[in-house]
Formats: structure tokens, C-alpha cells, sequence
């Protein structure tokens, strides 16, 4: 007698696709490394050898200078201050020059000394930054009612144009060691 | 009269069949974010921490050049020497005109030796600068 052949369940068994689906999410978490590229942006000057500098005058009301000596001592304009009052010492000044022609914005000037710790020169910028920042937010809040980063592009442009970040880092002293 | 308790007739299960689904879903999230590490970094280094921080918007565009606490350069795979800052970021400037230098250097080291490197990297035409910097809280 021929039995009839019973089909083979020709399934394959879904139930562990879970764990094994588990298992990848697991090592792609763990091998993630969402990867921080923050910092403060800055350019650099154009290089220029020292026979063909020229110096520029520049009219000292637009001028602030901020010097770190070795010790992380702060000193603007002559003026010792703590590093964190740098942001509101500045501030002002900024903003006094909101309305000045492109010409008589404010440049702020930063100097180090060469043994000057990396991490105070960092903090000192951060400070001017700053307060570069928050003129810019005050400026965009009070014409336009909105912080500078929620403006659209245009009016970025215009309070850009009022606030302008000139940072200058000062042409180290050459060989001083 | 009887009572009798009342029973929800729905089923309680909940159902896990699209559990698989939601997985590959969020493993394919987590395939495409991750960015394998292309470099091994030799030196040691802790980042200065910083406030008015901006995020570089094109990551493309950057290249690494970490100094550690001892004041070894690294660029890419490799250590190197002061002297050869400039060559080496020359010809990358050349290969890719709009280069941002991102600079990853220990707290302690002191300013006059960043100041080389970004005299050097001055004379080699890469003026964008980035300050590598955790967010401070």
C-alpha cells in the first residue's frame, strides 16, 4: 500500500529573527561613536614674512587688547581682570559699536605670552566669543524679535553686518623664547 | 442571580510579530550613523572645554591634527615633526582648497607651541581653524 507522503513544513522558523535582529542593533550601539566636531572656529591670517609686514594704525577706541601672561592673568586695555569678567567687559564696547560704520567696528585683539597655558587661551577666547554672541542676540532680539539663531538667512546677514566678529590674533613676537 | 465576572473577551497578548521590523528599523538607523573610526589617535590628549561652541557643518571638509600632553603632532595615521607640519598640510590644502584644520590639543600644552603649528600652518595656506572644544556645562 503507498501511504501518501505527507510535504515537509517547509517553513523557516521567524522566531529568533528577533534576537538575531537584537543581536546587530546591539553591536552597531555599542561600536556608535556619534562623534563631536565642536569647537570655536576661527581663520587665520594670511601669512606674510616679516620684511613685507606693514603696520597699521588703528584707532584705539575701536581697539581692545586682551593679553594672558604665563600666569593666566588677564589684562585689557591695562586693566587686570578675572577671565571670566572678560565676556561683559567687552560686551559693551561691542555693542556701543552697533551702529558705527563698517570701518569702526571693534576688533578685539588677543595676545598670549608663549608659556601661556593652552586652556586659559581657549577659555579667554571662549569669553570673547561669547560676548561677540551675545551682542549679536541682544541686536537680532531688538530689531527683530528673535534670537540671531532662529533669524532666516537674510536678516543673519544684517545683524552679521552690525556685529561683525573681528577677532585679531596678535603676530606672536617673533622668536621669543 | 448569579453573577458572574465579567471577562474581557479581547486577548491579551501583546502582538510581537512586527517586533523584528521595529528592530531592523532601528538597527538600519544605527548602521547609517555609525562612522567607523578611520584613524587610531597615539597621542593622549584632554580637550579644554568651551561655551560659545558651533558645530563645523561640513564634516568633509575636515582634517585632524592632534597634539598630545607629551607635544607630539599627530596627523593622520601617523606621528610627526614640527618641520613637517607645513608640507604635509600643504599638500592637503592642495587636494582640498577649503580645508578646515581642526586642532585637537591637550589642555597643558602651552601656547607658544600651538603658535608654531599655526605659523606653520599659515605658511601652508590653511587658514581655517577649529579649536577642538567639549561643551562646557
Amino acid at each position: 500500500m503507498i501511504k501518501k507522503r505527507k510535504i515537509p513544513n517547509a517553513e523557516i522558523p521567524t522566531a529568533s529573527q528577533a534576537d538575531l535582529a537584537f543581536l546587530l542593533l546591539l553591536f552597531f550601539l555599542v561600536s556608535t561613536v556619534i562623534d563631536v566636531d565642536t569647537g570655536l572656529g576661527l581663520t587665520l591670517p594670511e601669512y606674510i614674512p616679516p620684511e613685507e609686514q606693514v603696520e597699521v594704525k588703528v584707532d584705539p577706541n575701536r581697539m581692545a587688547s586682551v593679553l594672558v601672561n604665563e600666569n593666566g592673568d588677564v589684562l585689557i586695555d591695562g586693566n587686570v581682570v578675572p577671565v571670566y569678567q572678560i565676556k561683559d567687559l567687552l560686551k559693551a564696547r561691542i555693542a556701543a559699536k552697533n551702529e558705527a560704520p563698517k570701518n569702526k567696528k571693534m576688533i578685539v585683539s588677543l595676545k598670549t605670552d608663549r608659556k601661556t597655558i593652552y586652556n586659559i587661551y581657549i577659555a579667554a577666547l571662549d569669553q570673547i566669543k561669547l560676548a561677540f554672541f551675545e551682542v549679536r542676540d541682544e541686536y537680532s532680539n531688538a530689531k527683530f524679535g528673535k534670537k540671531y539663531a532662529d533669524l532666516d538667512e537674510e536678516k543673519q546677514g544684517i545683524v552679521k553686518e552690525a556685529v561683525p566678529i573681528i577677532i585679531s590674533l596678535a603676530e606672536p613676537e617673533i622668536v621669543k623664547k | 442571580m448569579k453573577f458572574e465576572k465579567r471577562r474581557a473577551t479581547t486577548k491579551q497578548e501583546i502582538p510581537t510579530t512586527s517586533m523584528p521590523d521595529i528592530v531592523f528599523m532601528l538597527l538600519m538607523f544605527f548602521m547609517t550613523v555609525t562612522t567607523m573610526r578611520e584613524v587610531d589617535v597615539l597621542v593622549s590628549f584632554k580637550l579644554p572645554e568651551a561655551k560659545a561652541i558651533e558645530k563645523i557643518e561640513n564634516k568633509r571638509l575636515i582634517s585632524y591634527l592632534w597634539v598630545g600632553k607629551d607635544k607630539r603632532i599627530q596627523i593622520n595615521d601617523s606621528i610627526v615633526k614640527m618641520n613637517d607640519v607645513e608640507p604635509i598640510m600643504y599638500a592637503k590644502r592642495q587636494a582640498l582648497p577649503e580645508i578646515i584644520v581642526s586642532l585637537r590639543v591637550d589642555q597643558s600644552v602651552d601656547m607658544g607651541f600651538v603658535t608654531d603649528i599655526q605659523q606653520s600652518l599659515r605658511k601652508a595656506y590653511c587658514l581655517r581653524l577649529n579649536y577642538s572644544a567639549m561643551i562646557k556645562v
